[in-house]
């Protein structure tokens, strides 16, 4: 309450330094660590992906077991090899992805809904700065998140699959790129999480357009008959990352290279938007 | 120095701020006044370049805001009391801010001490009574040091300790040659803290002066006058520009004389007048006077009683 601290103004020009990229880098990690939501959508993220891994491979582990009095199940079994428990740490992606999706629309709508968007750009008026270094701490947390908690899913599931004499191989090919390319996919939902945040300044409203392009368009689609909504499913992000990860493809699916792509532009095309959007729009 | 040259904001249909134009100086308090809905808080964001003006322009020491290569150390601004997110505590709040401009935590404490938030500084925002919540804001407001200091109703929901401590503040700032803009709807205020006044009422400036001279130019003489011959006094007094009001059976309030002028009549025609009192114009009452056709939203008793001026002669 006292006005001493002040210091006399500065008579020469140096004002002293600005909000330079790192800076801004360095305020949003700030702002993402200090609000409690984070710490629980994280948490939760993590449980979900190691409870579904533990449950899947406890149902693995079941399935097998009945299908030894069963031969023709147990054929089928063997016919899937290793591939059979590559799955189970990233088991929990599809529920993973709404949280974090999630999260990241908060991030950005709860500036608009609290006000702090003004103190935001009052710092950084360009404002485009502050959106791609909070881009950029969203996606890298998404993508560190979801390949740690993998891994947590792969330590508590292998004692599980050890009871019935199956293992995980970490180390495979194909185990490898499904971390790599979940670990990217959750990036990519919270992109377009912060994007549909930044678009609508509304949790609620950006909430809800995140679970209905990941989860009910894709059902919709599916239960509508004809050609077209076949041939539309297959570019839903969804579907394209299902694409990238599997092993054995349909025979009209897209290419690796394409479905990589798709989800690219799914990515691109709202991020592009927000900015353009967030740039111009009062705040 | 902010100069703001016919600065324009418009929303839909609705003309928020009007080609405002005017100049706020270094080294003095300049209070920005207007009802509710005059267009105050809508020009500061403009300044602050948070809000685009539909024409016009602003700048704050001859630069756009938003091209200061250190804005948080160039301008300071309380927008709203509201701009924080409630999750975060006061110190992790203004942490954030200062780490875009690599403002020192020594300089973050200095603040909260600064602000008397002291005792808060680690607790949610979400807990914080509104004089709190503003008393955050000061402190985000002085955190870059700045030249110049932007403050949207500042004292509001401050308790009265709070009042006279955000009033010492503004003078101390400008007496350091810093330029402070401040605005607010209550004319008291600003006739305690302000050297320098811009009135706005519906969107557009009405008066642009130093406040004393909005006191003694604008408010009209008046004069309080008691006589047992109030009825044929008044017609005497009648002229063009003249007022005069009944309040009492024996008692007159006029406006647009001086009280020689009217002592002089009520000499010439012989009526005994047993109290001439002149009038000065307070503040709130040159205000009033000033923002009568600009008033935004008239509360439902000053329209329905048909009253000859605004300020109801009390």
């Amino acid at each position: 309450m006292s006005t001493a601290a002040l210091q006399p103004r500065r008579q020469d020009s140096k004002v002293g330094p600005g909000p330079s990229f790192l800076r801004i880098l360095n305020s949003e990690f700030i702002k993402f660590r200090t609000l409690l939501s984070t710490l629980i959508l994280v948490g939760s993220t993590v449980l979900v992906m190691v409870g579904f891994a533990a449950l899947n491979a406890w149902g693995i582990g079941q399935f097998s077991e009945a299908s030894n009095n069963d031969p023709e199940a147990a054929a089928a079994f063997a016919a899937q090899g290793a591939d059979l428990t590559v799955g189970i740490p990233t088991s929990g992606i599809a529920f993973a992805q709404l949280i974090i999706g999630s999260l990241a629309v908060l991030l950005m709508s709860s500036e608009f809904t609290t006000g702090m968007a003004r103190s935001t750009f009052a710092a950084v008026p360009k404002r485009t700065p502050a959106f791609i270094a909070k881009l950029l701490v969203v996606t890298v947390c998404a993508f560190v998140v979801t390949v740690v908690s993998s891994f947590l899913a792969y330590i508590v599931a292998t004692p599980i699959l050890d009871n019935y004499g199956f293992d995980i191989d970490l180390g495979s090919d194909h185990s490898r790129r499904l971390l790599l390319v979940s670990g990217l996919y959750v990036a990519a939902v919270a992109a377009i999480g912060m994007s549909l945040g930044t678009l609508l300044r509304n949790s609620a409203g950006g909430i809800m357009s995140l679970v209905g392009l990941f989860f009910v368009v894709p059902i919709a689609f599916q239960l509508i008959p004809g050609e077209f909504f076949e041939e539309a499913r297959k570019y839903l992000p969804d579907n394209l990352f299902n694409r990238i990860v599997t092993a054995a493809p349909a025979e009209d699916a897209l290419e690796v290279w394409q479905a990589s792509m798709w989800l690219g532009v799914w990515v691109v095309v709202p991020v592009a938007a927000a900015m353009i959007v967030l740039k111009k729009r009062d705040v | 120095m902010i100069e703001a040259t016919g600065l324009t904001k418009v929303y839909g249909d609705k003309t928020a701020v009007d080609g405002v134009s005017f100049t706020v100086q270094a080294g003095r308090v300049t209070g920005f006044l207007g009802p509710n809905g005059a267009g105050k808080s809508t020009t500061m964001r403009m300044i602050m370049g948070l809000d685009r003006p539909t024409s016009g322009s602003v700048t704050v020491n001859g630069v756009p805001f938003a091209q200061h290569a250190a804005p948080l150390r160039e301008v300071g601004s309380l927008l709203d009391a509201k701009a924080v997110h409630t999750g975060r505590t006061a110190y992790n709040h203004l942490l954030a801010m200062a780490a875009t401009h690599s403002i020192p935590r020594k300089r973050v404490q200095e603040v909260i001490e600064m602000t008397g938030l002291g005792e808060v500084a680690k607790k949610k925002v979400k807990g914080f009574s509104l004089g709190m919540g503003q008393r955050l804001g000061i402190a985000a407001a002085l955190l870059g040091d700045p030249q110049t200091i932007i403050l949207d109703e500042p004292v509001n929901g401050l308790d009265p300790e709070g009042v006279v401590w955000v009033r010492n503040l503004v003078k101390y700032l400008a007496s350091e040659g810093r330029t402070v803009f401040l605005s607010s709807h209550l004319m008291s205020e600003m006739a305690m803290t302000a050297d320098h006044l811009i009135v706005i009422g519906r969107g557009r400036i009405i008066a642009d002066a130093p406040i004393s001279e909005i006191i003694s130019g604008k408010g009209q003489s008046r004069a309080r006058v008691r006589t047992d011959q109030p009825q044929q006094l008044m017609r005497l007094l009648a002229a063009d520009g003249v007022s005069v009001e009944v309040q009492d059976h024996e008692l007159l309030e006029v406006t647009g004389l001086p009280a020689r002028e009217i002592a002089r009549t009520a000499l010439d025609h012989q009526i005994m007048v047993y109290e001439l009192t002149p009038l000065q114009a307070s503040l709130e009452e040159a205000y009033m006077e000033l923002t009568k056709d600009e008033v935004e939203y008239h509360s439902l008793i000053t329209t329905g009683a048909a009253a000859p001026t605004q300020t109801g002669g009390q």
